[in-house]
């Protein structure tokens, strides 16, 4: 029952702001958690076997009636629903503490699950009219999440994040209207099946450029970023989370990708833009990052530029790329939602975000200081940890394909990220304890739990990064690579 | 006839972006919306029309008037006059990119099977898009708890 992965935060959401009037606290922060316990055991148990058992497409029967609902499920599906399912449990365990002071508990969890929702849903459809709007399912609850705080910066930033996206949103639907009036189809397979037959090169052409900016926008991509580092760091840090770990790899390169692979069809002029594109995001994110006083603005560049290594490895477009691309958004995922949160308990015990402020905290916040620095390493690409061997993947990507130019860039930019993540921590929390720190403490149980997992997972995916890449990258990788042949047959009506 | 009803559409859009004063923009959206609707009823669409006019030229126009009525008049925000000089050149051109684009597509656009209008608008809602009414609710359900979320009153501690 795949579909249980959309219904059963779905439903679970429509029944917390009813149970916030019972209790306050207590139960919504357990049914938040176990419906994502039970999102990410039912991904990693049952996920596996339903995709080898071949059968991609799935139709929904209700009380033995079939229900047209058509969803698919291929290893690079399942690869996101197990990324969105663990970090979106890290940060429902965190949300445990951070969000007290917030208030209206029951509606933020509400708010939250039907983000995840519309990701899951998103990431399951077959068809691209669905996936516009399980676009706007997490952009619509991801708008309101921004806000949360009330404060003057929350909302501007909300309001530029809200502009922004229904410009993207116009984007998406104007190309899905084009292909539907060229094709007559709206589900994947047909419409890849529609444009083999049309030999329509300059209609298809029109599409990739609209969804390259409308996607290129959620994904914030380098001209089309602005609207990140406002929204990313004026939410709640839970959401900063999400938002960078999560939301932009789902709704900009998980969409993108698979309609540019398994749709359109993977080309060299696609190939160039996003290699060009890929390269100006890191190195514009990355210098753009060493300027920053604000921590979580810092992490929002920072975010901007790992986006460009995940679309410069998947413009490359050979099978190593793809791989290392797809690596790179778990690793991505991982550590960025561990940083963000690292910086909501930094921002919950001194109360600022300015790195000029902060100061040897790590010696009154050991866990948070320490995993911090896990995070930072595995981003910047150090080894053992994650980022390393997606990062190498993709370098050696690059040169396998001759493309030096772009290889030597991605090497630099690294040096870059690890410069800026290592100022964060010279800044914050090593060197001499600012005096006004002197009674600060380390951040409550559930949120030192919840980066103290993501620090492991950090770690785990490096040190076993042969198990991760086999069980759970290669399929995935593997689904791309197969290119449009996988959407003919594989989801094959 | 199309390109009256069309040209009426686009005008009265543009009035409604350049006009200052809000309510009149709203009224001038809710006209523009009128002009849609009339499209779609030329274009055999039934449906979407009455949609267009009862949700988007009624509803949404009474939630504006309403929302301008109830909020206080600071006057005091002066605006920028940027966008007064910048949108007409965009605008312009939007107009020859689309009109570039659009002269080499139109003609190329396959005419869609007429199914879907045979068949009853019930039953391409209920058993065609299924799938899409699971996530109509996901974003009715995201717009109202949001709504919820905002006008709260800040549970936040003084900082």
């Amino acid at each position: 029952m795949i579909v249980l992965f959309i219904v059963v935060p779905l439903v679970v959401a429509s029944l917390l702001p009813l149970i916030g009037k019972i209790s306050r606290r207590f139960l919504p922060d357990l049914l938040a958690n176990l419906t994502m316990v039970f999102l990410l055991g039912y991904a990693l148990t049952s996920g596996r076997q339903l995709v080898a058992a071949g059968s991609a497409v799935h139709r929904i029967f209700f009380m033995d009636q079939p229900v047209n609902i058509v969803l698919a499920l291929d290893a690079f599906s399942l690869f996101m629903i197990v990324t969105i399912a663990l970090v979106s449990l890290c940060v429902t365990l965190f949300s445990i503490d951070y969000m007290e002071h917030y208030g209206a508990k029951a509606n933020y969890y509400a708010l939250l699950l039907i983000m995840i929702a519309g990701m899951n849903g998103l990431v399951l459809t077959n068809d691209l009219f669905t996936i516009y709007l399980f676009l706007e399912v997490a952009a619509v609850a991801s708008y309101g999440l921004v806000a949360f705080g009330l404060g003057h910066d929350e909302l501007e930033a909300s309001f530029k994040y809200l502009m922004l996206s229904s410009v993207t949103s116009a984007f998406i639907l104007v190309s899905i209207a084009v292909i539907f009036g060229f094709t007559g189809r709206v589900d994947i397979s047909g419409v890849a099946a529609g444009f083999a037959d049309l030999k329509a090169k300059y209609a298809v052409g029109f599409c990739t450029a609209l969804f390259l900016a409308g996607f290129g926008l959620k994904a914030a991509i380098v001209p089309f970023h602005a609207w990140l580092p406002d929204a990313h760091p004026s939410a709640p840090a839970p959401i900063s989370a999400m938002l960078s770990g999560l939301l932009i790899k789902v709704s900009g390169i998980y969409a993108m990708t698979r309609i540019f692979f398994n749709v359109f069809g993977f080309n060299a002029a696609l190939s160039q833009v996003m290699l060009y594109l890929g390269t100006i995001s890191i190195l514009a994110g990355a210098l753009l990052a060493l300027g920053q006083n604000d921590l979580k603005r810092m992490l929002a560049y920072s975010s901007i530029s790992q986006i460009g290594y995940i679309v410069l490895g998947l413009g490359l477009g050979t099978p190593l790329g793809i791989l290392g691309a797809l690596f790179h958004v778990l690793n991505h995922a991982v550590a960025k939602s561990l940083l963000f949160l690292n910086s909501g308990s930094v921002q919950q015990a001194t109360g600022t975000r300015a790195l000029d402020a902060m100061g040897g905290l790590g010696k009154r916040m050991p866990f948070t200081a320490a995993t911090t620095v896990i995070g930072s390493l595995s981003i910047a690409g150090v080894p053992p940890l994650g980022g390393f061997w997606s990062k190498l993947i993709i370098v050696i990507a690059l040169v396998e394909a001759r493309q030096y130019g772009f290889a030597v860039i991605a090497v630099l930019a690294g040096i870059l990220t690890l410069w800026y993540y290592l100022l964060i921590q010279r800044r914050a929390f090593f060197g001499k304890l600012n005096e006004t720190w002197q009674n600060v403490k380390e951040a409550p149980f559930w949120m030192t739990f919840s980066t103290v997992i993501l620090g492991l997972l950090c770690i785990a995916i490096g040190v076993f990064f042969p198990l991760v890449m086999k069980t759970w990258i290669q399929p995935a990788a593997a689904v791309l690579s197969a290119g449009i042949i996988n959407a003919l047959h594989g989801m094959g009506f | 006839m199309h390109i009256a009803l069309l040209a009426g559409l686009v005008v009265f859009s543009v009035v409604a972006v350049l006009l200052r004063d809000l309510l009149k923009a709203a009224i001038s959206l809710a006209v523009a919306s009128i002009f849609l609707a009339v499209v779609f009823f030329t274009f055999n669409a039934p449906y979407i029309g009455v949609f267009e006019i009862s949700v988007v030229a009624g509803l949404i126009t009474v939630l504006f008037v309403s929302t301008i009525a109830l909020t206080k008049d600071s006057g005091d925000v002066k605006e920028s006059k940027l966008p007064v000089i910048i949108f007409p050149l965009f605008f312009a051109a939007f107009l020859i990119v689309d009109f570039l684009v659009m002269r080499s597509l139109i003609g190329r656009l396959i005419s869609i099977p007429g199914a879907a209008e045979q068949r009853t608008f019930g039953d391409v809602f209920w058993y065609q898009r299924t799938f899409d009414l699971v996530a109509q609710i996901g974003v009715i359900f995201a717009g109202v708890f949001s709504v919820l979320a905002l006008f709260r009153k800040s549970g936040r501690k003084d900082e």
